[in-house]
């Protein structure tokens, strides 16, 4: 009987506690989530600069949703060390609209399980997101995105599935005509002709499945049989999709794949006698890659379409980067995702510059600002239009060559253009 | 029912149910009557809070969708739905000792059979236009029907076997969802239609509630709770009675329990379809909670993360189920959300310890620590708690 | 024709190292009745051992310290966890094995970052050509060794005292016991064998035609589990059998990828699942596993 009684003591305690919880949240709770709706309304600054979330008089704050601990990490790290880079610059010149700005970055481990709830916990507290590394969480929340919070969201991803988006924008060409120019540019280059028979590698998923559009549209045009090879981001050894592309007798092969997919494709195809050029999307190469035993063939006959010039260019913006990317961050690697990383941070930064000039930080303003922007240059070689939502900002790619002397490992094959084929591409659905 | 200690929702500081599971329990506790006593004694942690303690709770947890902002009723609502399939699993894996680690399959089922169900037809998307309550039932019996499909191979294996054999259900639910594009959206996932009840939408329009804007998040969390409260006293009664006695048996003994007269392949495959019907009902949240279908989520990772659960929180029970869930969900979250002010955890990119590598570390050593030295898992140290307060009193 | 046997000679040497992979699996299941989820972090240890010595102590130096060493970290896991674990749940002895591998591999990767590396083998990239069909020189070292190796352990099993204990141990532990065998004894070193194991197979799976071992190479083990319970978790030579069934399943529906296309794309990874899963319907314990007497 006697446990039972302090037992009781013990319970009573214990509901005491739990009710004066419940009682003291109820009473600092009322304050913040009643009546207003969400917090940091809409006002206007000393400066007359009007502003609503993530901007104050002192600083502007930017969100980055990235992955630095999951498959994507090492993509994740240089963006974001390069965006940071960028936001430091920024603010040692004396920041935007005299106000410093601020990055707070989110790591999701490529988990939408925290992909999300990391998108709900910045979206109150910034003015946009200069990254959002990860297509389907964009696409998870799209429809807030468009629909409530109209904030702009700059996502590190380039599937033409991303478009018609007002707020989200992506930088640079996407993978269908990326891939339509790689295939126009083998054909140019006369490495293939019309008749010919070119295999295709690619990931299963969003960034795979757009390229293959790309290629379809290519090589009908151009009079040329695809043989598909569709692969998930585990296969590693490529060796029977290169005995099918051999049983086919493929002229050329395009990969739309990860870097390691890409240096077994190329090493596997050399030592199997199927002597063709390969040329990859953005995504296909690392500079890691040149140190291991597929270097010396990644340096024959494989290239590289992307919408950036490498970070080894002796242009001076990518120069500086170069330098400056080295001097802060000594031991990581300098690959193309530092360039990604800082064109889409620029990018973000000439709209906020833009919107302070029209006196309106809001996320319309930002959002407007960036649509107003028709001929923006980054200094990375190519002038982006960002005045319609329906289309990528450029169409053009850059055919780079992997090179171990050059710092990144790529430079530049041939200067960016659009081939006839992607500037008649239609990005309808 | 002289006790209050044998009577009460469990210690769990843990969304255990609100207030409305508390009366339904405790009558279910008496009918439980005198057969069922040995055998709760071993599933069951022993509890020490009274009906009080649980209708604070109860209350609290009513409230919170007042104060708290949406990224924590976010949290706390994924929290909800894998505590509903971490009862489900609890009941497979804990109490009959079937190891599975398909549980993410069932999961996509529940929450990509909703969206089928529920949803208009959208471009290239099929949907049926279903009311809401239907496409929720709908779900969760296409997740039992498809742990029935597998029953030839869960009623006959066990074990390891089982486990690894329930991986390819796993491997074949990721392929399913990345190429029917026209059920499932393919790599981008389909929206997932907000669920409609008796005239009420859970969808992101304001309705101002004592002069607070409800959204989506506040409005489910609401049906979360009931649906939680719901699994777990339904749960709680499986394990308490003769079914649970006789789970509980196939795993301690399985020959034996077949010479008792227990038909441990029909029992082991009715568990495997119960416990794939759990599964299905968290995907439902799941996918109200996330309002887009991301196939992704559903692989590999997500199934251990189950089995951590419920390790962590303790094998055999629906508290323990709970428990474990609220911890290895919230756990990520707030690593994340705080990992300025934490120390030992460094901001990502900056080269020390990440958040997210934090939380792996943590739970994973909470796996084996809880094991070798808290068998019976996180409840059961509250209940060693309430045991040595007392001694000392 | 050339086709399909380059396919089936690629199948059968990457079968052969899954068949490494799945031989640990078994060794440990038989001994300790544990179904070993770190193996993966096993297999990641040992690689990584190798890649990052290789340039200071050579080769063949570091292949040797990594396999000391995953066989050190097997021993070590089975010397801190399993071994204290009181109850009786071998199905909690699984999720505790994943406990250990969530630890391990997020070291691991923490370690290896953005890194690739190389293994820095002798066999590079030079290929093997027979007539028409080609095969890289990695994958002939591949299926020898892995024969070697699976063949000296099927020997050891029936010949040598280490052998008989094993096996003793496996039919009936506390018989074992009681006839002198050493059960902690026999528990650690099949951790140790599964860990050496699993290095050789490390080192393989990084070498060319793969650029080398990087964060995602742990994930491959995944591929050895539907080889070891294929086979029958209990039995050597179901290893042996299922890890060859899964290379060439897997390598066959890759290549004839075009000629699937009803089952959708991408199929490779899948099919050694589906084929796992058909011989379960039939055979329950798998292959070559030792069915149970007892039927309820």
């Amino acid at each position: 009987m006697k446990t039972v009684k302090t037992q009781k003591k013990h319970t009573a305690r214990a509901a005491a506690v739990v009710a004066a919880t419940a009682l003291a949240l109820i009473a600092t709770g009322c304050s913040s989530k009643a009546g207003g709706g969400d917090s940091g309304g809409a006002g206007t600054g000393a400066d007359g600069v009007r502003t609503d979330k993530g901007v104050t008089d002192e600083t502007i704050r930017i969100g980055a949703l990235t992955d630095m601990t999951g498959v994507y990490a090492s993509l994740g790290k240089s963006v974001t060390q390069a965006q940071q880079l960028y936001i430091d610059q920024i603010n040692s010149d004396g920041g935007i609209c005299g106000r410093k700005l601020e990055l707070t970055v989110r790591d999701h481990g490529y988990d939408a399980g925290k992909a999300i709830p990391a998108y709900t916990e910045l979206q109150p507290k910034v003015v946009g997101f200069v990254q959002f590394l990860g297509s389907p969480f964009v696409s998870a929340v799209k429809e807030r995105i468009d629909g409530q919070h109209k904030v702009l969201v700059l996502p590190q991803a380039w599937s033409a599935d991303l478009l018609g988006s007002e707020y989200i924008r992506v930088i640079g060409a996407t993978y269908d005509v990326e891939t339509v120019n790689a295939i126009d540019f083998l054909l140019k280059e006369g490495k293939i002709a019309e008749g010919d028979t070119i295999g295709h590698v690619y990931f299963e998923g969003d960034y795979g499945e757009n390229a293959l559009k790309g290629a379809e549209h290519a090589a009908q045009k151009a009079g040329l049989t695809l043989v598909e090879q569709k692969i998930k981001p585990t296969d590693e050894d490529m060796s029977a999709q290169v005995a099918a592309f051999k049983k086919a007798g493929v002229k050329a092969i395009v990969i739309s794949a990860g870097p390691r997919q890409a240096a077994s494709l190329v090493g596997v195809s050399a030592a199997a006698g199927l002597n063709v050029p390969i040329i990859g999307n953005n995504s296909a190469f690392a500079p890691q890659l040149l140190k291991t035993q597929a270097g010396p063939v990644l340096q024959k006959d494989y290239y590289v379409a992307a919408s950036t010039l490498p970070i080894g260019s002796e242009e001076p913006e990518p120069a500086r980067l170069a330098r400056k990317y080295a001097e802060a961050y000594p031991d990581d690697i300098l690959d193309n995702g530092v360039a990604a990383g800082w064109s889409a941070a620029s990018v973000f930064g000439a709209a906020l510059k833009q919107a302070c000039d029209d006196k309106d930080l809001t996320r319309e303003g930002v959002v407007k600002a960036l649509t107003s922007m028709e001929d923006h240059d980054g200094g990375f070689g190519i002038r982006h239009d960002f005045s319609d939502p329906g289309l990528p900002s450029t169409r053009e790619s850059f055919i780079l060559k992997p090179d171990g002397k050059t710092e990144g490992g790529l430079k530049v094959y041939r200067e960016a253009e659009a081939s006839k084929n992607a500037q008649a591409f239609s990005f309808e659905k | 029912m002289s006790e209050p200690a044998e009577t009460s929702v469990s210690a769990a500081p843990a969304p255990a149910g609100p207030a409305a599971s508390e009366a339904p329990s405790s009558t279910a506790g008496s009918t439980g009557g005198r057969h069922g006593r040995r055998a709760r004694a071993r599933v069951l942690p022993p509890r020490r809070a009274t009906a009080y303690t649980a209708a604070a709770g109860g209350l609290l947890l009513l409230a919170l969708p007042f104060y708290l902002d949406r990224f924590w009723l976010q949290a706390g609502l994924l929290a909800m739905a894998a505590a509903i399939g971490a009862i489900g699993l609890n009941l497979l894996t804990g109490a009959t000792g079937q190891l599975s680690l398909g549980h993410s399959f069932f999961l996509a089922v529940g929450a990509y059979g909703y969206c089928v169900l529920a949803g208009g037809r959208d471009g290239e998307l099929t949907g049926l236009g279903l009311p809401g309550w239907l496409a929720v039932t709908g779900a969760v019996a296409l997740a039992g029907l498809a742990g029935g499909l597998f029953s030839p191979i869960a009623g006959r294996l066990r074990g390891a076997y089982l486990g690894i054999a329930t991986l390819a259900l796993v491997f074949i639910g990721q392929h399913v969802l990345l190429n029917a594009h026209d059920l499932t959206g393919g790599y981008n996932g389909r929206p997932v239609p907000p669920l409609s009840l008796f005239g009420l939408t859970f969808d992101d329009t304001e309705t101002v509630v004592a002069a607070v804007p409800f959204q989506s998040m506040e409005k489910l969390w609401y049906a979360g709770l009931v649906l939680l409260a719901v699994c777990a006293f339904f749960a709680h009664g499986v394990l308490r009675d003769r079914p649970g006695r006789a789970l509980n048996a196939i795993r301690d003994h399985r020959i034996a329990a077949g010479v008792m007269g227990v038909p441990v392949a029909r029992q082991r495959a009715g568990v495997f379809v119960l416990s794939s019907m759990y599964a299905g009902l968290a995907g439902v949240l799941l996918a109200l909670v996330f309002q887009q279908t991301v196939p992704e989520y559903f692989g590999i990772v997500l199934a251990l993360e189950y089995l951590a659960m419920i390790v962590i929180g303790g094998l055999g029970s629906v508290s323990g189920a709970v428990t474990g869930a609220v911890f290895v969900t919230l756990l990520p979250q707030i690593l994340t959300r705080y990992s300025e002010a934490l120390p030992l955890v460094s901001a990502p990119g900056t080269g020390g310890v990440a958040p997210g590598e934090m939380s792996r570390y943590l739970y994973g050593a909470a796996i084996v620590a809880i094991v070798l030295f808290l068998p019976g898992g996180l409840v059961r140290l509250a209940a060693r708690r309430g045991h040595t307060q007392k001694d000392e009193a | 024709m050339t086709t399909f046997v380059e396919l089936l000679l690629s199948g059968l040497s990457i079968g052969s190292v899954y068949a490494l992979i799945a031989l640990g699996f078994v060794i440990i299941f038989k001994a300790t009745e544990v179904v070993n989820f770190a193996h993966a972090s096993l297999l990641l240890a040992g690689g990584y051992l190798t890649a990052v010595l290789r340039d200071d102590i050579g080769f063949w130096a570091a292949l040797l310290v990594g396999v000391a060493g995953a066989a050190a970290v097997g021993a070590l896991v089975e010397f801190l966890v399993i071994r204290r674990y009181r109850g009786h749940d071998h199905s909690v002895l699984a999720i505790v094995t994943i406990g250990v591998d969530i630890v391990l591999v997020t070291e691991l990767t923490r370690q290896i970052g953005a890194r690739v590396l190389p293994m820095g083998d002798p066999w590079g990239d030079e290929v093997l050509t027979l007539g028409a069909v080609s095969i890289p020189q990695t994958r002939v070292a591949a299926f020898v060794t892995a024969t070697l190796i699976i063949g000296a352990f099927l020997l050891a099993f029936r010949f040598t005292s280490w052998g008989v204990a094993m096996r003793a141990v496996a039919e009936h532990p506390e018989t074992a016991a009681l006839m002198g065998i050493r059960l902690g004894r026999v528990s650690s070193s099949a951790w140790a064998v599964a860990g050496g194991l699993a290095t050789v197979a490390a080192l393989f799976l990084t070498v060319f035609p793969t650029p080398g071992l990087e964060r995602g190479t742990s994930l491959v083990a995944l591929k050895a589990f539907p080889a070891a319970i294929l086979g029958g978790l209990d039995s050597t030579t179901g290893a042996l059998a299922g890890g060859l069934i899964i290379g060439v399943t897997q390598s066959m529906a890759a290549g004839y990828q075009s000629d699937l296309t009803f089952l959708g794309r991408g199929i490779g990874d899948l099919a050694p699942y589906l084929v796992m899963l058909l011989v379960l319907l039939v055979r329950p314990a798998g292959l070559f596993g030792t069915r149970e007497l007892s039927r309820v």
